[in-house]
């Protein structure tokens, strides 16, 4: 039951290290080692935080909250077709707003500290959560409806065993969350974070105003989110069946491939334009869509 | 297998109607065409007309997915233009549109009930004409409008095929349309209309006189 939760937090530490050793290698440098992400906020947690004067209470609080509200969206997601550390009917929609709860206590700091950037910065990323979320709830409703469970652990548990087409689906959704991860957390192509100027950022310049622990804070919950993913990646994908220790090496092999395919992909791909943005979120939701009408065949509603 | 085929059909469907650049359509064509001879392979490999499944399944790969990229892709070098600059419609409209498009074919495939047609087959056939329509609609320039069409004609190729195994003659007709339409217009375009106007606007044509 903790070993899911556990392996989410122990993989949360090296994938970014990952990512950018292979951003690295990619571009002919040897990189730092796959911890310094890490250790870079271990360094952070050691400083004190700096506050504008302009800025409220809600500021100080925010990080704190997007990080819990990521641990506690962690709990509900199960590993090896066990249950997760809590479960309830419809507990998807419990995680999807819990994350939203941390973006939006992200975006109302944001626009706390009255700066124009980071208003602007709070703008793109309402946006953005706003059109890649109906891809989510289409991927967890289609699942809901050809499980006819509404629970993580329930759809987990039964997902893989039905029908001849799950791979299929399990294929399709898992380039879904993949895609949805990468927006999710900021990177490529929606968000580079490695910009270094302000007005083509979208989440690095919410967060300009902070420093020290909060900063750190801040990245931790960008590692865990990709923790997160990798665990519902390795749901999708590995039949609830096996053994939990094919399990454990099935999600540390999920881990290493989706952790080296961000990095190639951040490697050999430019940041959309801001403009073109709303059209790729929405093939997201497309994607999805195209997923309700595989499962509708499966499931021979319409065939 | 088909079903799979079938899905990552409607997934280069839906970037085709995003794509902007001229290299990405010519991809996406072939692409399409190469899941068009996987699909007509294993549809009609169970039929007991031996030529017309060879005839069927080698024009598919020779003409779809080999010469009318390469067609195609000649035709990019001789426009000296890499992408599209003005669209009818942005591009988020026309994936809206799209996406209707697919659930309008979903619902259409399921309130005609042909006899003896599968409905999947159905459902993409629908879906991919639409999209060669709303491609069409949707830009202003002639390549996009060339790339509607085959994608249209993939559609009508893809309808042959939901009855393939018992109308030889309608899948025949269907690559006689794909011949004409990809012959003759690119025919046209590469040796006549496009030595003369780079990036050519289909809204210049309207300022024709008779």
């Amino acid at each position: 039951m903790m070993v899911g939760y556990l392996l989410m937090l122990i993989s949360s530490i090296f994938f970014l290290g990952i990512v950018n050793r292979i951003k690295s290698i990619a571009s002919g440098r040897k990189g730092s080692s796959v911890l310094q992400p890490f250790r870079d906020v271990l360094k952070l947690f050691k400083k004190g935080a700096v506050y504008s004067e302009t800025s409220s209470l809600l500021f100080r609080v925010a990080p704190t909250v997007a990080i819990v509200a990521v641990l506690t969206s962690m709990l509900v997601v199960p590993f090896a077709g066990g249950n997760a550390v809590f479960s309830f009917s419809g507990d998807f929609v419990f995680f999807a707003y819990m994350l939203a709860l941390g973006r939006f206590t992200m975006i109302i700091a944001a626009l706390d500290t009255g700066s124009s950037f980071e208003g602007m910065g709070a703008n793109r990323e309402t946006l953005y959560g706003l059109l890649v979320e109906p891809a989510f709830f289409v991927m967890m409703g289609v699942l809901a409806m050809i499980t006819g469970l509404t629970s993580f652990t329930e759809i987990f548990k039964a997902f893989n065993t039905i029908g001849d087409y799950s791979l299929l689906l399990g294929l399709l959704f898992s380039y879904l969350v993949i895609l949805i991860a990468m927006v999710e957390n900021s990177r490529l192509p929606v968000d580079d974070p490695k910009t270094h100027l302000e007005l083509t950022m979208v989440h690095e310049v919410m967060i300009l105003d902070n420093s020290g622990f909060d900063l750190g804070l801040i990245h931790l919950t960008t590692f865990l989110k990709f923790g997160l993913y990798s665990m519902i990646l390795t749901n999708l994908l590995v039949p609830p069946t096996w053994a939990i220790g094919y399990q454990v090496v099935c999600f540390t092999a999920v881990v290493a491939v989706f952790s080296v395919l961000v990095g190639l992909l951040e490697s050999f791909r430019a940041r959309n334009k801001m403009g073109k943005n709303p059209p790729y979120l929405l093939t997201l939701t497309a994607l999805g869509l195209l997923g309700l009408i595989v499962a509708l065949l499966i499931i021979q509603k319409i065939a | 297998m088909n079903i799979v085929i079938i899905v990552l059909f409607g997934v280069t469907l839906m970037y085709v109607s995003v794509a902007e650049r001229f290299d990405t359509y010519v991809k996406l064509v072939a692409i399409q065409g190469i899941l068009l001879f996987f699909l007509a392979f294993s549809e009609l490999s169970g039929s007991k007309d031996m030529a017309s499944l060879v005839f069927v399944v080698t024009e598919t790969l020779v003409f779809k997915a080999i010469a009318v990229p390469l067609l195609l892709r000649s035709i990019i070098k001789k426009m000296r233009v890499a992408k599209v600059h003005t669209k009818a419609l942005p591009a988020f409209y026309s994936l809206l549109l799209v996406l209707f498009a697919m659930g309008v074919s979903v619902v259409l495939a399921d309130m005609l009930k042909i006899g003896r047609i599968e409905k999947t087959f159905m459902i993409a056939a629908l879906f991919t004409v639409f999209t060669g329509l709303i491609l069409v609609i949707a830009h202003k320039k002639i390549f996009p409008h060339l790339v509607g069409f085959l994608v249209l004609e993939n559609g009508v190729f893809m309808f042959s095929l939901a009855v393939g195994s018992e109308m030889p003659f309608l899948v025949n007709s269907g690559i006689l349309l794909d011949l004409f339409a990809s012959v003759l217009i690119l025919g046209l375009f590469a040796s006549r209309i496009g030595k003369r106007l780079n990036d050519p606007n289909v809204e210049e044509l309207s300022t024709l006189k008779d």
